[in-house]
């Protein structure tokens, strides 16, 4: 392995000095030792800096992989969630003074798991971020610390009065939705808005071509060609096995890092196709339905004034399905995705719709009519065909749906994941490498002058 | 030996840069401060309301004065009340919010009180069953224009009969007399509104007792809001100091708040007219007929002991109708 013995190149222009003569810095660039000294050094610098940009480029994908597996994409679900349990649990005390009389228990439970649902979910969220973004004043985590209580606090005042056959009851439970509607939800929403920036945001820094990597390989392969040119013209020799394995590290390392990346890449972009797009047409979705149903609720509760509800919930109504109940964000998350199961539970959800959407026009006949009771039966009363029990399928669907492409956005992380594990410590590695075989390679001719 | 301690040292410090080390950040927790929320359309006026000009319309309450009561199936042809009888339902714009005079009962669910069996008395007299009757629950403020629109055809919802609100409907002959007064917590200590200048008073949006509070000598702060209960809200709340509105409605709170007292004199008189949009005159001799009946035969003084003589004493005469012709 080792290049065959010949004698010292002629292209010396001073005999060898003994070892232990380096001290005179000043002589030494003009001996070709001192300039393979040079070299040497250089070369080791050029390969602890080609391993750390990689390294640091490698890492903040790396990182970036990370906050979506475990920070910013969990979080936007956290959000999302926190919205859908204040919405739902508005929606379902208010639905109590409908009814007249005690609330029945099971929608007692349904807000109480709505708020606990809520609480919860708020924990993660506040526990993923720094103090300072739950502290400042108007912002979203604020609001919702904040207000929560309150919200709750104004329901239980509510529901204490109702309990004693008192009007004022109902005041305190429109309070509460005012609350909710003016502040909470709003606050909710934009928590779910700046979590799905980030999520874009980290999709941005962990995808994207390594222009930086490739860049800075390439330098350091060309260093180490011009080394091994310079070294072949300045000694005869033609192979430096140190510089080939040096050069050989940083080839090998230039590729692990543009497979690894590109392989990430298309995960990355999978999952803002299928994951991160999908959700926020299904989770638009889900809110919406969400927001038809409160409207609906209100509608009924405002009795006769309560025409601006109703107004809203044509809109929303609108956005949710279209005019013809195959449009609007129902339809857009349909065609939106490619997975066939998912695209089964949204036709679901479609179908639940237009069936809900025929419910609310008996709804609305019947009470336009005079008939209150009709009309309060079809909104909150049991069965099959009850706008609660079809409210109950548009959202457990788009809940399903919702829940597996979110499990396909954590998969396609996941496996972004893991094409990039280990390439920073395979990069640091082949960087020590690179410089160990320079500093191998020009000791090997340094000796030849001994 | 130097370099491998210099090239430990700079993969050392790349490593350091790659695995990333921050100082960890000190926080104080800021300083919280309770916000109490306000009902919906909760608003502190700045500028009051502009008064009403006080107009001479001579008497207001002196209404149309009522023929015969016609039989439900013999009623006048092409008259507004064969319409409403060929329509197949009576919509009556009432209150949910008024304990006793119109409010949603907790236990049931339905809108009861002394103005909802008034309606189903002109219900009675135009389909023989107060069963087609349709309640339409107004705000103070929406009374006037439902009545424009059509939306209803006549309003039971406590409302004062002024020369102002004469100007846009016709009303019946009294069917309720009330006065305006003022409702305080008991531990205030305010024994009128004279006490209460500079201080929070409550009352609803579009209702003659806002513009009453406005035109207080005392000079007290109006607040408006949507309906009577959301004052009391905000009065448990501690955002307003006191409630001025009608005796009849401020029993009601008084009922649903025992810290609650109401206090002072009279402020001005109040009587409740039934409205009916302009060019029904047909429609107001009818239903002067039917409050004119209700009067005589003990109806009203049945009514006003099933809702309000537990909360206002014993039942008084019935308000004396006065009519203009």
């Amino acid at each position: 392995m080792s290049a065959p013995a010949v004698s010292p190149p002629t292209a010396t222009r001073q005999p060898p000095r003994p070892p232990g003569r380096f001290t005179e810095l000043g002589e030494l660039a003009r001996t070709t030792p001192g300039v393979l000294t040079i070299l040497a050094v250089g070369l080791v610098l050029v390969s602890v800096l080609v391993g750390v940009l990689t390294a640091i480029g490698v890492q903040t994908r790396s990182t970036a992989l990370d906050d979506l597996a475990t920070s910013s994409g969990p979080l936007s679900v956290a959000s999302q969630d926190i919205y859908r349990s204040l919405s739902d649990a508005d929606a379902t005390a208010t639905s109590v003074f409908l009814a007249g009389g005690e609330e029945p228990a099971d929608q007692r439970a349904r807000y109480e798991n709505d708020v606990a649902q809520a609480e919860a979910s708020l924990a993660v969220a506040v526990a993923a971020r720094e103090p300072a973004d739950v502290t400042a004043p108007g912002s979203p985590l604020a609001t919702l610390s904040a207000k929560l209580s309150v919200y709750t606090g104004l329901v239980e005042t509510a529901r204490a009065n109702n309990h004693q056959g008192l009007p004022v009851g109902a005041a305190y439970q429109r309070e509460a939705s005012t609350l909710m509607r003016a502040e909470l939800l709003p606050a909710a929403e934009r928590l779910y808005r700046s979590e799905i920036g980030q999520v874009a945001g980290d999709q941005d820094d962990a995808g994207g071509f390594p222009w930086l990597e490739v860049l800075v390989g390439l330098a350091g392969l060309a260093v180490l060609v011009g080394a091994q040119v310079y070294l072949r013209r300045s000694t005869n020799r033609v192979f430096n096995v140190g510089l080939l394995v040096a050069t050989g590290a940083a080839a090998v390392s230039l590729l692990w890092v543009v497979i690894a990346t590109l392989g990430v890449n298309t995960n990355v972009d999978q999952s803002r196709e299928l994951g991160s797009a999908d959700v926020e047409a299904l989770a638009q979705a889900r809110i919406a339905a969400l927001t038809a149903r409160s409207d609906e609720t209100l509608t009924l509760v405002a009795r006769g004034s309560g025409a601006t509800f109703e107004k809203d919930y044509g809109t929303v109504a609108d956005r949710l399905g279209g005019k013809t109940d195959d449009g609007g964000l129902l339809r857009a998350a349909r065609d939106g995705v490619d997975d066939e199961a998912v695209r089964g539970k949204v036709r679901d959800a479609q179908q639940a719709w237009a069936q809900w959407r025929d419910v609310h026009d008996d709804i609305r006949a019947a009470d336009d009519d005079g008939d209150y009771a009709r009309a309060v039966e079809l909104a909150i009363g049991g069965g099959e065909d009850g706008a609660a029990a079809r409210f109950d399928q548009v959202d457990s669907a788009l809940e399903d749906a919702l829940a597996s492409t979110q499990q396909r956005f954590t998969d396609e992380v996941t496996q972004a994941s893991h094409a990039i594990t280990g390439t920073v410590l395979g990069v640091i590695v082949l960087a020590v490498l690179m410089a160990a075989g320079s500093v191998v390679g020009i000791w090997q001719r340094l000796k030849e002058y001994r | 030996m130097n370099r491998r301690n210099v090239l430990a040292a700079v993969l050392g410090t790349a490593l350091l840069l790659v695995t990333g080390c921050g100082a960890d950040q000190t926080v104080t927790p800021s300083r919280a401060k309770a916000e109490v929320p306000l009902p919906a359309n909760a608003k502190v006026l700045t500028e009051p309301p502009a008064a009403p000009p006080a107009q001479s319309c001579g008497d207001p309450t002196a209404s149309l004065r009522p023929g015969a009561l016609p039989a439900p199936n013999a009623l006048p042809a092409g008259s507004t009340m064969a319409r409403i009888r060929a329509k197949g339902k009576l919509v009556v714009g009432v209150d949910q919010n008024t304990f006793r005079f119109g409010f949603r009962n907790p236990f049931t669910g339905n809108v009861e009180g002394f103005d909802i069996d008034m309606a189903k008395q002109v219900a009675t007299a135009i389909f023989g069953t107060p069963s087609a009757l349709q309640l339409r629950i107004l705000t103070s403020q929406q009374r006037i224009p439902a009545l424009k629109s059509g939306e209803v055809d006549i309003v039971i919802r406590t409302m004062t009969i002024n020369c102002d609100r004469l100007k846009d409907v016709d009303f019946s002959s009294v069917y309720y007399q009330a006065q305006q007064r003022v409702l305080v917590k008991k531990a205030s200590g305010i024994t009128g509104i004279d006490e209460l200048g500079g201080k929070r008073m409550c009352a609803t949006a579009g209702s003659t007792s806002l513009a009453n509070i406005a035109r207080a000598p005392a000079k007290p702060v109006p607040v408006q809001v949507s309906d009577w209960t959301d004052c009391l809200v905000m009065l448990q709340q501690n955002q307003i100091d006191a409630v001025s509105t009608d005796d009849t409605i401020l029993a009601g709170l008084v009922a649903q708040d025992p810290f609650t007292q109401v206090v002072g004199d009279s402020l001005e008189s109040e009587p409740y007219g039934m409205a009916i949009a302009k060019g029904h005159t047909d429609f107001v001799r009818f239903v002067n007929a039917v409050i004119e009946r209700m009067r005589t035969n003990g109806t009203w003084t049945a009514t006003y002991n099933r809702w309000l003589s537990d909360l206002l004493g014993p039942a008084p005469a019935p308000p004396a109708a006065r009519y203009r012709d």
